[in-house]
This record gives structure tokens, sequence and C-alpha cells, in this order.
């Protein structure tokens, strides 16, 4: 069964292995001619060093963005062409009564086609994040942060490549319709991906909270939210190459302000402000927010005194040593979402399809 | 003898509406069947159980002593020609014999070769690329290199063309004669199983309307034509099957064990298609009863 089941993906796979070579061959040229850019740029520099690396992230800034697109694409893709297609190719065209009437059973044909695919996925998406991964290992430790491109690199693509196959595999078997299977498994896996970064991935690891004063924050002012009364707002970061998840103001006694606290302190302390018709211009960072025109006089500028002592900041951020405990744990989630579908999409076939 | 197929109130659902139902029939081995019946009859879905593509939704069904479909076991004794005899578009006839290497332990390579090679099909060529009889006659192929005892065809000459269609009956003859294998068609067309069946099963709107050895059954039955007539005064061991009337005539097609003595009926025996025509008609007409003389009351 597995010699057939190879057959069968075999133009498939040779396609997909001489794609990945050729990105692999103009990665490798371009990614050496990195090497020696940072060598003579940055790794030898003594002074104007800000400058170098400058000069030096500004390169190759087309093989960038193909790297991130193909990155963030070929996830979906290998779920789309090679997951959705998998059962469902035999079912709408008939030849499951052909194949499921040899001598192997229908369970065995599954899990040979479900096990092979998975492989091949998992090996294909590998080689490409490790490409890609090898491909930055000059320029990521000089840019920012690493969490800004946590899911393009090292390996959470597998984890996504695996769930995308897996899913595509389900819906194929369950839609019968390869088209309407594809288009399926695309909506499918760009939904998974945003709701696990955007309501898992943040809770995955307890985040450390610091609290600061307000004079070290990114944004301090007075603003007004959306129309409403002129209230303190601020905006702080954690360390260097840390992931930020909130930032919010605290009262001098530990707890949080709460808008109200927030207004009132305005109204009470900086009236002259809390009367001013606000003006529109919204500083970066914060929405709907339009920053009240601080006139630059001693009232103004003693309001802002007080808040920084009646108010303190607190940031919640993972530190960057956390990010590969963070990248296996995104990886586990799409595995483990990976192998509900793979296992749904074999209960399906040997008990559900006629 | 265990039978090569056994039904026992055999039943299948799709979604609300009963494809097959309370169908009982058992078919001996060594006998080249005849599944008969108008188009969604239920024969492709007793074909389906009867290989475990299906699993029954009411009743059992055994097929060769096992339940279809239950393991590798099961799957090796029985050959299987789905409708339209599908085969991989992209792949060679080459690669469709090394699948059925691949897959069957039993496989016969040198009856699929020598197959291959009397057909004079190209081994290089797709299958997409080969003609609707060429394409039936490489599944038929693959269906009995597997060695099965028990050869499932359904419609398997439907979508082809006169000539090719006597090609593959040929075929399926010789392959009969010189293999110990039963088998089981299915047809809409009772002229594509005349030449070629010892036992019928004629399936109605999802039922068993009747079934048996075929020469037995054209010795039952008979076509009476006479001065027009009550069919409910008929006497009791003539069984009648379907009855029409003119003005001063009646023809009334019965199945009886004996001897017609009435002389005042002529009686002329019945093709296999007059008689499937019949059982057709009365199934049709009593609603799907069971046969019975109230049924046809006029």
């Amino acid at each position: 069964m597995t010699r057939f089941a190879w057959v069968q993906t075999r133009p498939q796979t040779l396609f997909a292995a001489a794609a990945l070579a050729a990105f692999a061959l103009v990665a490798a040229i371009t990614g050496v001619h990195l090497s020696h850019l940072f060598h003579s740029l940055v790794a030898h520099c003594h002074i104007g060093c800000a400058l170098a690396n400058q000069q030096f992230l500004s390169h190759d800034h087309f093989m960038d963005r193909t790297l991130s697109i193909v990155a963030r694409v070929v996830p979906a893709l290998l779920g789309m062409f090679w997951g959705a297609p998998l059962l469902t190719r035999e079912l709408e065209t008939g030849t499951f009564r052909l194949v499921w009437t040899q001598t192997v059973s229908r369970t065995r044909w599954t899990i040979t086609k479900l096990v092979m695919g998975a492989l091949g996925t998992v090996l294909i998406a590998g080689l490409l994040t490790l490409t890609i991964t090898w491909w930055y290992r000059a320029l990521d430790p000089l840019a920012s942060n690493q969490y800004g491109v946590f899911d393009r690199r090292d390996v959470v693509p597998i984890g996504y490549a695996l769930f995308g196959f897996a899913a595509g595999a389900l819906i194929g078997a369950i839609v019968r319709r390869t088209v309407p299977a594809m288009a399926t498994t695309l909506g499918v896996f760009i939904f998974a991906r945003v709701a696990v970064q955007s309501w898992v991935r943040p809770h995955l690891l307890t985040p450390v909270t610091h609290s600061e004063s307000l004079g070290s924050a990114d944004q301090f002012g007075i603003a007004s939210l959306n129309g409403g009364a002129p209230t303190v707002v601020a905006q702080g970061s954690g360390p260097p190459s840390s992931w930020t998840l909130s930032t919010h103001l605290l009262t001098a006694a530990g707890q949080p302000a709460s808008l109200a606290q927030r207004s009132a302190f305005v109204r009470d302390y900086c009236p002259s402000l809390a009367n001013r018709p606000v003006g529109s211009i919204p500083g970066p960072g914060l929405h709907h927010a339009v920053a009240v025109p601080t006139p630059a006089n001693g009232a103004s500028q003693a309001c802002m005194d007080k808040a920084a002592h009646a108010f303190r900041l607190a940031v919640s951020y993972l530190p960057g040593d956390r990010y590969w405990t963070l990248q296996w744990l995104e990886a586990a989630v799409f595995v483990g979402l990976a192998l509900l579908s793979g296992i749904g999409c074999f209960w399906w076939v040997t008990r559900r399809t006629n | 003898m265990t039978a090569a197929l056994e039904a026992s109130r055999l039943g299948k659902r799709y979604g609300g509406k009963w494809a097959l139902s309370d169908c009982s029939l058992s078919i001996p081995t060594g006998r080249v069947v005849g599944l008969v019946g108008p188009n969604g009859a239920g024969k492709s879905t007793l074909l389906h159980l009867a290989v475990g593509l299906l699993a029954p939704s009411a009743g059992t069904i055994s097929v060769l002593g096992a339940r279809p479909g239950s393991g590798p076991e099961a799957l090796a004794r029985v050959g299987f020609l789905a409708q339209d005899s599908p085969t991989y578009d992209r792949l060679t006839v080459a690669a469709h014999l090394q699948m059925g290497r691949w897959l069957n332990p039993a496989w016969d390579d040198e009856f699929a070769s020598s197959r291959i090679s009397e057909l004079e099909l190209d081994v290089r060529q797709r299958a997409g690329t080969l003609s609707g009889g060429q394409r039936a006659q490489l599944a038929l192929t693959l269906a009995v290199a597997k060695r099965p005892e028990l050869l499932l065809l359904d419609e398997p000459v439907a979508s082809l063309d006169p000539l090719a269609r006597r090609e593959f009956l040929s075929t399926l003859m010789e392959i009969v004669a010189s293999r110990q294998v039963s088998v089981v068609l299915s047809s809409h067309l009772i002229a594509d199983l005349e030449r070629v069946c010892d036992y019928l099963v004629l399936l109605v709107s999802g039922r068993v309307a009747v079934s048996g050895d075929v020469d037995s059954l054209l010795a039952s039955h008979r076509r009476l034509s006479g001065p027009r007539r009550d069919p409910s005064t008929m006497p009791g061991n003539l069984m009648v099957i379907e009855a029409s009337h003119a003005v001063r005539q009646s023809t009334i097609v019965v199945r009886t064990d004996g001897p017609i003595i009435d002389p005042a009926w002529t009686v002329t025996p019945l093709t296999l298609d007059d008689l499937v025509l019949a059982y057709m008609r009365q199934a049709r007409d009593g609603a799907g009863a069971p046969v019975s003389r109230l049924a046809m009351a006029p």
C-alpha cells in the first residue's frame, strides 16, 4: 500500500521537491552574499555601528519580502494542494470503489495515505523553515525583536503546515469535491492562524509584569479617547527583545486605574486642560485618541508632574528567553489540532463514507 | 455449501429514503447471476453492500459466509467492478497492473499480462486516454486477476457501445468458463444478461420481486389467453402475476408448477424479457406489495 500511495503522490512530491530546491538555491546564493556583507559592514565595526546596522538591514528587501510571503503562504498551500485533494480526488472520481475493493482494508488505506502525506508535509515545511531561518541568521539578531517574526521562523511553520494538511484531508473527506474543499481549507487555515495568534498565543505563557514610573513610559500624556472627557493615557513596553502583551495605568496604591479615576484626576488637578476644546493629533499607538493640545506653560507641566506621582505604569511582557518555549508551545497547539483533524478524517472515512 | 450471497431483511437508507428495504435472498455459488431492475431499484446499493463499500442500515448480509468488508480476507475473496469502471486517469495501464500486484496477495500476474496483450492495450498508455470499452476491460482484468471466488459487476456494459458490449460479455463468458468463479452482474436491460446468466434476481423499488434459476423460472411461467375472465376466479394452483383484459379476451401471466389442463386457454411460453416485464408491472401496480391474488383483483 505504501508503494502504491507513493506512486499516486509522486508527481506532486517531485514538483514540491523541485520548487523547494530552486527556492533553497536562490536563498543560498543571496544568503552567502548577505554573510559577506555582514562581515564587511557589521562584524568588525567599532564606531558608527548603528549606521552600519541600518545599512546592513536595509539590504535585499526583495528577498526579505519574498521570504516573508513564502513562509506565511506555503503552509496554506500544502493544506490546499496536498491535504485537500488527498482523499477528495478518489471520492470525486469514484476510484475509491476501485482501491477500497482491493485486498487492503479501508483502515490501512486511510492510515497509509494520512501518515505518508503528513511525513511529506513535515519534511517540506521543515526544509523550508530551515532555509528561511538560516537566511535570516545574521539579520535577525540585529533586528529589533525576534517576536516580530515569530510565525515565520523556527518550528512553528512546521506545525502550521501539518495542521493545514490534516485539516485539508478532513475537509476533503467531508466535502468530497476538490475545488470547494481547497477553498474551505484555505478559509479554515486562515481562521485558525488568526484565532491562535490573537486569542491563544498571548495566554500560552504567564507574562512577567513590572511597574514603572510614568516618566519612563514610551508615551504619556492627556488625551480624549473616542470623544470622551480628557484622561491620563500612557503606553510602555517591556525590555528589548521581549514581547509586550499589555500596558495599563496603576493608581499610587497599586490598583488598576479605572477610566473614571483617570478623568477625575484631570478634572481635579488640571482644570485648565479639562475644559479645553480637543485638537486632533493622535499619537502613534494611541488609536482613536485625540491629544489635548498642551499649552507650554507651568500649569500644564505641573499637571503632568502630578500625574507622574499619582499613577504608575504596569507592563506585561514575555521576556526574550521565553521565545523558544513559546515556539514549541504554539507548534504543539497546531500539531494537536492536526492530530484531531487526522483522527476525525480517519473516523469519517472508515465509519461514515459510503 | 455456503451461499455466494445471502441477505436477510437487508435495508439501506440514505437520509430518509430507503434505497433497499426488506430484501431477503440467497444466491448459490457457481452461478452467473443477473441482477435486473429498473434504474433506482437498488441494484448498485445491493452490490455495494455485498462488497463492503456500504454498511447496512437494517438486516444482515453475508458473502461467501463472511460479513462483507470485514477485513482483507473478506476483500480478497470478492472481485468488484464498479459502475463506469473507475480507473486512475493519470496512471498508465502498467501502473494499474502494478497496483493490483501490490495490493492483492493472490494476484495472478500471468492472467493479467496475457489479458492485456490479448486486448492489445499499450501498457504505457494512461488510463484516462483509453476508450470506454478498453477501460471496462482493464477494470475487469484487475477484478479477475485478484483471484476472487465471487465477481460482482455493477452495470458493466451500461455505458459501452454495442460492439464493446458484445466483446466485454464474451470475455466474461471465457473467464467464467475457465476459472472457478461465481458472478453477479447487474443491468437495467435484460437483453444484456439473457445470453450470459443462468440465475435471475429481479429488484423493483428496493425489494426482490422474483429470483431463481432462469430455466426453472421460464418453465414455471406461462401466458394464458382466452375468453375474458376475472383473474380472482383462477384455480388455486395458478399464481397470477399479471392480467390484462380486452373487451372479450383476457391475457394472464401465471406461475404454476403443474400443467395447464383447462382447454379454454391458449398456453404460450414466456421469454425472459416477458417474464421480467410482467413482474415489473406487477410490482408497480401492486405498489410494492408481495405477490398476491388480491392485489390483482380488477
